[in-house]
């Protein structure tokens, strides 16, 4: 929720750039439909059902049995809220992809409490669209 | 506005130190820090895709069930892609 929160905070700047930007989770779309209204974002929430995409970045992973045990006594039901009855979960990512589908920014951490700083995906994109714009220059 | 791993610091300070609202028991942190420590171990992010590989297409159901292809996207310029659990 947090790092969405930032997100939105850099989503303006993002446009401006001309490049786009989405969230991606296994959560169903009834659940990502109230996040998105709650926080008013101004990008999409896309539902990753079953972990089809995050599986192709390499990013998923099952909890371990007392982690299970841990969230299932919360509440937190990978069933209810994601129809994950394997408990599989994504790392936390934030990739930037540039036009050519190549992966140019690639922050990955097995740790889910530390995440890259928005600024510095902005930094990054700044970089790419400034390259491309110099490049387009050149061609003409 | 502070940056968001200051955000995030601030916040694991409150819920670990087991006061309200949370109210975490010491032995739950204790577990959530095992599971950490086991994923990192694992070597996990290192099976992640990398810098300069190709990235998978997409095409997913945003929130208000629209169909969203990566494809389309990136016609438009650069995409930025966050993965997250979940909103818990």
């Amino acid at each position: 929720m947090m790092e969405l929160e930032a997100l939105q905070e850099i989503n303006a700047e993002i446009t401006a750039l001309g490049a786009r930007l989405v969230a991606i989770t296994p959560e169903l779309e009834r659940y990502t439909r109230n996040v998105h209204r709650k926080l008013n974002l101004t990008f999409d929430i896309l539902t990753d059902l079953h972990l089809k995409t995050a599986e192709q970045f390499g990013l998923v992973f099952v909890l371990s049995d007392y982690l299970r045990d841990l969230y299932k006594s919360y509440g937190h039901t990978l069933d209810r809220f994601n129809d994950e009855s394997e408990y599989r979960l994504p790392m936390p990512a934030r990739y930037v992809i540039d036009q050519g589908r190549t992966i140019r920014g690639a922050e990955v951490n097995a740790d889910y409490t530390i995440r890259p700083e928005p600024s510095d995906t902005l930094g990054l994109l700044q970089t790419l669209t400034s390259g491309l714009s110099s490049l387009q220059k050149y061609c003409r | 506005m502070a940056n968001l791993q200051y955000r995030l610091d601030e916040f694991k300070r409150t819920f670990e130190s087991g006061a309200p609202p949370y109210n975490v028991p010491p032995e739950a942190i204790k577990t959530m820090h095992r599971g950490t420590i086991e994923l990192k171990a694992s070597g996990a992010e290192n099976r992640a895709l990398m810098i300069g590989a190709p990235a998978p297409a997409f095409t997913l159901f945003n929130q208000d069930h629209v169909l969203v292809a990566s494809d389309d996207l990136l016609r438009e310029g650069p995409l930025v892609v966050g993965f997250f659990r979940g909103h818990w």
